[in-house]
């Protein structure tokens, strides 16, 4: 469980993408436009961000294996080390970037940020950011990587769309749609996207309303991918506080390492007020929303990103929690 | 085991010294670290920016040690003879002066790429400097101005390091594991302990009794007078990014060990009560906790502008308060008549003891 306290932190965005998908040209391009911002950047493969005036810091990626019963909770060493310093800075940050190697797993980054209390208490998270090469992809979905870094991501662009036709376009939105149901997707020539949809998303401020596309509701899962897909659960009856409880506790400790993202709105018996959640692997947070309103269908949604999750019977196991 | 909570003790008149401000000066980033001279004439400071600073406490007057280079300086150390200031950081590079009736001058840099220097810390009983580097520790002889060895720590980053009060064996931090060497032979293969975190801070007791261990699983390990099986604490209020031990006291015979985590000071002693009690005075990031040498008077400062002395590590007795600093350091000076203490503004305090009545500095 972790639990997020109201205070005045630096957003974190992270920018992940398979070798030569566009993330450094992302980078420069996010740069440009915070000119006179400060902005702090960590990459993991010096010398390939030309960047003037702002601090660049390198770090070799160490990843750390959490002990704590949460077989797949690991975080970034460097990037503890390196974030709490950044942080004391006497000059204040606006922003901090992180940019991954291209082979790089995004759920230690991501986790670092909930994990660590010293992070946590300077630094949150904004959103994953993941470039896909539109036409190159094609040659790395065997990687693991490739497939982790979209499965994890809030905004995805579909880079390069100059490289390949509408119809392979279409294909590889629907493909992508399917592996991440929550991700919002650009199309993009050069990396060439509207600032807004990268920066301030607030992807991971559980307060933040899902957002899930309506025709994605109940179980679509992917077509093209067997073991990395999302699904949607949608129930309009309140739901067991208690047997709720005890589903999630037994499904992140046996299907935690197999989830990624999860997020949904939840409409418990017996109380007034909407319950929002979010959580990574075994990281789960909930809270109180606001009080569903009189005219609005109380009704749950869950949309759960990960591997296998076809075989895990979420869309029985989750009915069962139904009250009464 | 459940950690109690002490009343949040109010400052208390006493007959007891006080501390009150000599003076203050800045750096140009955050303080990062401060080391006292021996006969307490004169400290440094390091910044964020990259400085090392050394400040007389008499005239205030400062010297430049290292300048504005832009990569932190994030660890100094002074040898126990007094001859040498260590100083390492970001850049990767360890420097190290010479120093002669309060000058110094610059005798090595030793350059490593890639990797930061987190910690480095000199053999109480001789001028032969430690320092981390990356996932290596390296031993240099200010004798002979050489690297003695390299020691490969190996499982992760080198987070914390220790020399035994003896000198003869150095214990080293990281993810999982304490390893220590035996000076004697470094190429003997090191004694582990197993760790279960990461562990940041690691620290003998003053009597060489004692060995803590904080890891970031929010749990302290103590092993006492050699013994395999370590007392266990969990459940801190936060990782643990510090520990101190005070010498003995005269009560009970055992030192008290101070540990830092979050917003919170946990003192911890092998007394009738072994339970651990938390100081509960501060109001944001803990950042630095010490004893003032040869007592169990403990200082703690945080980034709520206050830097606290408690007596007996429980007992709240003077709050230095300055509202618009967040504290980033502290250090005493060796005879524990001074106290200096850095900011997150680059200021820099020193307060001496006052007895009332008499005027001081």
């Amino acid at each position: 469980m972790v639990a997020t306290a109201d205070r005045a932190t630096v957003p974190v965005t992270v920018l992940t993408g398979y070798l030569g998908a566009g993330k450094t040209t992302l980078l420069n391009r996010i740069l440009t436009h915070e000119h006179g911002k400060k902005v702090a950047v960590i990459v993991n493969e010096f010398g390939n961000v030309g960047i003037d005036h702002k601090l660049v810091v390198d770090t070799d990626e160490e990843i750390y294996e959490m002990h704590n019963g949460c077989i797949c909770c690991n975080v970034r060493g460097d990037l503890i080390r390196v974030v709490g310093k950044l942080m004391k800075r006497r000059d204040k940050f606006d922003h901090l970037f992180i940019e991954t190697t291209g082979l790089a797993d995004p759920a230690p980054v991501i986790q670092t940020f909930f994990m660590d209390d010293e992070v946590r208490a300077k630094a949150q998270l904004d959103a994953v950011v993941t470039v896909v090469d539109a036409r190159h992809i094609q040659q790395h979905w065997d990687a693991d990587e490739v497939v982790e870094q979209i499965a994890f991501a809030d905004v995805i662009l579909l880079n390069k769309t100059d490289l390949v036709t509408a119809a392979e376009l279409d294909d590889l939105e629907q493909r992508v749609r399917g592996m991440n149901a929550l991700a919002k997707i650009y199309h993009t020539e050069n990396a060439q996207v509207e600032m807004d949809a990268l920066l301030n998303v607030k992807a991971f401020d559980v307060n933040n309303a899902l957002q899930i596309n309506p025709e994605l509701l109940n179980g679509v899962t992917a077509k093209h991918d067997k073991t990395v897909g999302s699904i949607t659960l949608m129930e309009s009856g309140a739901l067991d506080a208690a047997k709720l409880n005890a589903w999630f506790e037994n499904l992140m400790a046996e299907k935690g390492p197999d989830i990624f993202r999860m997020k949904g709105i939840l409409n418990i018996a017996g109380q007034d007020d909407r319950l929002v959640f979010q959580g990574v692997h075994m990281m789960f947070e909930g809270r109180k929303d606001r009080p569903w309103k009189a005219d609005e269908p109380r009704k749950s949604e869950l949309v759960f990103i990960g591997r296998n999750l076809g075989q895990m019977g979420l869309v029985e196991s989750f009915r069962d929690c139904l009250a009464g | 085991m459940l950690l109690s909570f002490t009343a949040n003790a109010m400052p208390k008149t006493t007959l007891q010294d006080s501390f009150r401000l000599l003076r203050q000066s800045a750096l140009s980033d955050y303080v990062t670290a401060i080391a006292w001279s021996l006969d307490g004439a004169w400290f440094v400071g390091s910044s964020a920016a990259g400085e090392v600073v050394q400040c007389a406490i008499k005239t205030g007057e400062t010297t430049v040690l290292l300048g504005d280079q832009g990569e932190s300086v994030d660890t100094l150390a002074i040898s126990a003879d007094g001859q040498f200031l260590a100083a390492g950081g970001q850049a990767g590079t360890v420097w190290v002066w010479r120093l002669d009736k309060g000058s110094a001058a610059l005798i090595e840099a030793l350059e490593h790429s890639r990797v930061w220097i987190d910690c480095l810390q000199w053999n109480p009983q001789r001028p032969e400097l430690a320092s981390g580097c990356g996932r290596d520790v390296k031993v240099w002889d200010a004798a002979d101005q050489s690297v003695t060895t390299t020691l490969n720590f190996n499982k992760s980053s080198v987070l914390d390091l220790a020399w035994h009060p003896s000198g003869d064996r150095l214990s080293v931090s990281g993810n999982q594991m304490i390893k220590t060497w035996q000076r004697r032979d470094w190429n003997e293969a090191p004694t582990e302990l197993a760790t279960g975190g990461v562990t940041d801070a690691i620290a003998w007791s003053p009597d060489g009794n004692y060995f803590a261990a904080g890891s970031n699983d929010r749990s302290v390990l103590v092993w006492e007078g050699g013994s395999p099986y370590p007392w266990q604490m969990q459940d801190f209020p936060g990782k643990l990014r510090q520990l101190a031990w005070s010498m003995p006291t005269k009560t009970w015979g055992a030192p008290l060990l101070a540990s830092m985590g979050s917003q919170n000071v946990v003192v911890w002693a092998q007394d009738d009560d072994p339970i651990p009690e938390l100081l509960g005075a501060h109001q944001g990031t803990v950042s630095a906790i010490a004893f003032q040498p040869q007592t169990s008077l403990l200082a703690s400062a945080a980034e709520d502008g206050c830097l606290c002395l408690w007596h007996n590590g429980v007992r709240l007795v003077q709050t230095l308060k300055h509202p618009s600093t967040e504290f980033s350091c502290l250090a005493w000076s060796p005879s524990g008549e001074a106290i200096a203490a850095g900011g997150s503004q680059g200021e820099l305090f020193v307060w001496t003891k006052t007895t009332p009545g008499k005027g001081f500095g």
